[in-house]
């Protein structure tokens, strides 16, 4: 049995390691008013003194982000309730983002302007003041495991180091005019970074080891009793706070600062973790629910009036589609536990049926549709194709719903190509697809067009993005609904136990269809919205794996990435994955290569997910839970003792 | 004209390919319960595998000796990624729930694809395979290109060499065993581990004979060719009756044979002139899936429906 205990892992005095941690993150914050380099080659401007730019607001937030939980830590007054658990791990991470942000950007600048040179003095500043905080807060009393053994790898393995080098000198003496010899050197490279690999796994190993954190359970104080109105205007402006957060994620304007944005967003919500603020926060919105939900919208909705342009209106509103059919997904994969892989097919289905009936020219059937009629057209018409799957292979135990799904993504572009009039009947115009699809008109409310609200112009995608929220709130609707209902019960019973629900009077059948049926029909209302907001519909849209998403793998991801069963899980795991190979575009040659790798990692190392349901936790960590009653062991003895 | 003749041999050489891949899917889930969507792309970098030999060898090779060099490379590599991914991806995950190995081989399935297509040099567009030279036989009235020969050498070799291992030697005992109950094959001391492998090295072994046929067949290879001739192969694998290997051939030969009268006949039915052709053959092919899902779920050869939910 592990036992646990509170030691700083760089041996300084207490006080000193505390000293240092403030005085550090003071600089590390003040450092990004400073010019970091002489010339604003570099994006995002750094070059002036007495205003932050770019990357280095990153900095700034970091420092604050780690002076704030320090001055808690101290118990000052008016800042303690950032840190109810006054666990200094918290600091530690906060400082460990503020270092990685300074100097990821200072390696940055060297690497871009060639060399370091190009960094003025405040950029020294800042990449000394945010390595002391780390140095400080690693001399803070952390929540660390007595010991934990080394990890190491197979032996064998690390033959690989000296002997891939080797091989890829062979492979480079071969003649290069011979067919093989590229193939070699590529092999040769995949050994190279193998070996780098073992050697890189190996030393994250020797850092958990040295480290050795955890985290101690304590108990907090019990919060403080606040009148009703004063937590809804604490959950309000949380939600600000993540509104504002996001917005910053999806208009940065270049790779780096993005990568800082995701490191510091990652950082910054690990440590107010440890810290146990947001323990509290959920507690506010678990007691004030309706409230939240209404929070959450309110501020989403708010994202078009913070934009200037359409330039990022347009992607979020495309975020806001790959999120509600991620959403759908998660009805049929999270709560029902059926895997469908086919499932931009329905969101296909619903794109195509409205775009035959939106009045295109392009469109064989000339009719044109209001947008409820197209609405309920495109779900119909995915329900229907969702029964037709269904019936025959929902009978049946085990994986066969995966591979005829698959099967039937993959028919319904085959059948979307072929149906252009040479093939087949001329009805989608084969791989041109239906072009011109008019914009919407609701009630007279024309959403191609610029309206003026508040004196902010809202464009086209701002309209569609509001549009699509309606849409996005009816799926959450639906799914909160269903899934806390008898049917949403029967659901999670058959996923876990078929037999036994079934013993139990649930009939299987019906109501695995029921949800594979409703899966279907919401990603076909989406599909109606999509049709209309990207102006045409083409086959190879709808494909298993492409770069950009939406396609039936990424949706899975996203569920999956994002947590099965929850109803935020999928939405963040969709915002993750849209905005990742949207902005990394260094990435774009090998994202989904990425994607594969990370997607079997994932399911090794966290495989309930970023947001975890918590019955989909206990599952999937089962071995884990004798363990877990072991700390309490310990706090009993210590309270009796 | 009468076509029949020409296209049954053309559906049987073409279920022959299917039926081969499919043998690792149906060995893999008569032993695991997993759908090892990987096995498509097990398939590939088998063909991978045999041109890597293939340009290694000095031009002018003859392909009597290249083509035996060829399969013993495609083979290597094909047996060399599935231990490895049944080592590192699956059997850490043989108590998690299933649908965790599941998406780990659809993670696989993309990571090979792009792992090929990003790094095989020339790889983004096909890649020229050897084809054997010289005119087609003619035998009753069908055409049959020389490569198919390979592949109608092969598929019965492999078929009847599987058929002896599994029914006479220890190994291939000790495999029926564990697929039958796994635990119970543990008790009387069985390594289900090591037959566990042996499954997976066994299917990408057959995966990779398939490659090289594919490539003869075709003179091409390329890196996405294992998504659909893969979804095929499971096709055929549960026509058939999933985990029991005559089951896969057999329904590898009857998908083939589906698929090459549908493609000529389908569009002689009237009312459907426009359904028929090499365009519409997957369509086809999936709705023969869910007709014997709907009518016979168990396969043609299956005698039980494997409930070990």
């Amino acid at each position: 049995m592990t036992t646990t205990e509170t030691t700083p892992v760089i041996p300084l005095p207490a006080g000193t390691a505390r000293i240092l941690t403030a005085v550090g993150a003071t600089a590390t914050a003040a450092s990004a008013f400073l010019a970091w380099t002489w010339t604003s080659d570099f994006p995002g401007d750094l070059t002036v003194t007495g205003y932050p730019g770019g990357l280095q607001w990153l900095t700034l937030v970091a420092g604050a982000l780690t002076l704030v939980l320090t001055l808690a830590s101290y118990g000052l007054r008016g800042l303690r309730w950032t840190s109810p658990t006054r666990s200094d791990n918290g600091i530690l991470l906060a400082a460990t983002g503020g270092a990685v942000v300074t100097w990821g950007t200072l390696i940055a600048i060297g690497v871009e302007l060639g060399g370091m040179a190009n960094l003025e003095p405040g950029g020294w500043v800042a990449g000394v003041a945010s390595a002391l905080t780390l140095i400080g807060a690693l001399g803070l009393p952390l929540d660390r495991h007595t010991r934990r053994p080394l990890q190491v790898l197979n032996k064998w393995w690390f033959t690989a180091v000296p002997v891939t080098p080797l091989l890829y000198l062979a492979a480079t003496g071969v003649d290069s005019s011979r067919p093989v010899a590229p193939v070699l050197v590529v092999l040769a490279q995949g050994g190279l970074a193998a070996a780098g690999g073992v050697v890189l796994v190996q030393a994250l190993m020797l850092l958990r080891t040295w480290l050795r954190l955890t985290t101690i359970e304590r108990r907090t104080a019990p919060p403080l009793e606040l009148p009703s109105w004063v937590e809804v205007l604490l959950i309000i402006a949380a939600f600000s706070v993540g509104l504002f957060a996001i917005t910053f994620g999806i208009d940065t304007e270049y790779g780096e600062l993005f990568t800082g944005y995701l490191v510091l967003a990652g950082t910054g919500v690990a440590a107010l973790t440890k810290s146990g603020l947001i323990a509290r926060l959920r507690a506010l919105t678990v007691k004030h629910r309706p409230v939240t939900t209404g929070a959450a919208f309110a501020a989403a909705a708010g994202f078009p009036f913070t934009q200037s342009s359409d330039q990022y209106t347009s992607v979020a509103t495309n975020i806001l589609i790959f999120a509600t059919v991620a959403l759908g997904l998660n009805i049929v994969v999270g709560l029902a536990g059926l895997l469908d892989l086919g499932y931009v097919a329905f969101l296909g289905v619903g794109a195509y049926a409205a775009a035959l009936v939106s009045g295109s020219p392009a469109s064989p059937i000339h009719v044109a549709f209001p947008f409820w009629g197209a609405v309920l057209t495109g779900a119909a018409a995915s329900m229907i194709f969702g029964v037709l799957i269904g019936a025959p292979t929902l009978r049946l135990r085990g994986d066969y719903l995966a591979i005829v799904t698959l099967g039937f993504g993959e028919i319904f572009r085959i059948t979307m190509n072929n149906l252009n009039g040479t093939t087949g009947p001329n009805l989608t115009n084969g791989s041109n697809g239906i072009p011109r699809i008019p914009d919407l008109n609701i009630f007279g409310f024309d959403l191609g067009k610029t309206h003026t609200v508040f004196g902010i112009d809202l464009g086209r995608f701002s309209n569609y993005y509001l549009l699509m929220l309606i849409v996005t709130a009816f799926v959450v609707l639906v799914f909160s609904r269903v899934g806390d209902s008898r049917i949403g019960r029967a659901w999670v019973a058959i996923r876990e136990d078929e037999t036994a629900a079934q013993a139990m009077g649930i009939n299987g059948f019906r109501l695995k269809l029921l949800a594979f049926a409703l899966g279907a029909s919401l990603a076909g209302l989406a599909g109606t919205v999509q049709a209309h907001v990207s102006y045409t519909v083409t086959p190879d849209q709808y494909t298993f794996a492409e770069a950009l998403p939406p396609n039936s793998a990424f949706l899975l991801a996203a569920v999956i990435l994002g947590g099965m069963g929850t109803i935020s899980g999928p939405l963040l795991g969709a915002t993750l994955l849209f905005l990742i190979p949207k902005k990394l575009e260094f990435l774009s040659n090998y994202q989904l290569l990425a994607f594969g790798i990370a997607l079997i990692v994932l399911m090794r190392v966290r495989p309930e997910g970023l947001i975890a349901n918590r019955r989909r936790q206990l599952e999937f960590h089962e071995a884990d839970i004798p363990a877990q009653a072991a700390p309490s062991d310990t706090a009993l003895t210590k309270a009796g003792a | 004209m009468n076509q029949l003749p020409q296209q049954l041999a053309n559906g049987l050489i073409l279920g022959a390919l299917y039926g081969l891949v499919a043998i690792g899917y149906t060995m893999v889930y008569g032993i695991v319960q997993l759908i090892n969507f990987a096995h498509g792309e097990i398939f590939m970098v088998g063909g991978f595998g045999a041109l890597t030999a293939f340009l290694a060898l000095p031009g002018g090779t003859t392909l009597w000796i290249a083509i035996p060099l060829m399969l013993v490379a495609g083979i290597l590599v094909s047996v060399l990624v599935a231990i490895g991914a049944e080592r590192f991806a699956y059997r850490p995950l043989r108590t998690a729930p299933r649908l965790a190995p599941l998406i780990t081989a659809i993670g696989l399935s993309i990571a090979l694809q792009q792992l090929v297509f990003s790094f095989y040099p020339d790889a983004k567009k096909a890649r020229v395979f050897p084809q054997i030279p010289g005119s087609p036989f003619n035998i009753a009235g069908m055409t049959i290109q020389r490569s198919d020969l390979f592949l109608i050498v092969a598929a019965p070799v492999c078929m009847l060499a599987l058929g002896w291992f599994v029914t006479k030697t220890r190994s291939g005992r000790a495999m029926q065993a564990t697929s039958q109950d796994p635990d119970t094959a543990k008790l009387m001391g069985i390594d289900t581990d090591r037959i566990i492998v042996m499954a997976f090295a066994i299917g990408a072994a057959f995966a990779a004979v398939a490659a090289v046929a594919y490539g003869l067949r075709t003179g091409q290879i390329d890196w996405h060719m294992g998504f659909v001739l893969g979804l095929k192969a499971f096709t055929a694998a549960v026509l058939g009756g999933i985990g029991n290997i005559y089951g896969a051939m057999l329904g590898g030969l009857v998908l083939g044979l589906a698929e090459g009268l549908a493609t000529a006949y389908i569009q002689h039915v009237p009312g459907m002139q426009l359904f028929g052709g090499g365009a519409w053959k997957d369509v086809w092919a999936f709705v023969l899936l869910i007709v014997v899902l709907l009518v016979r779920p168990q396969g043609l050869l299956g005698e039980r429906v494997a409930d070990r939910a």
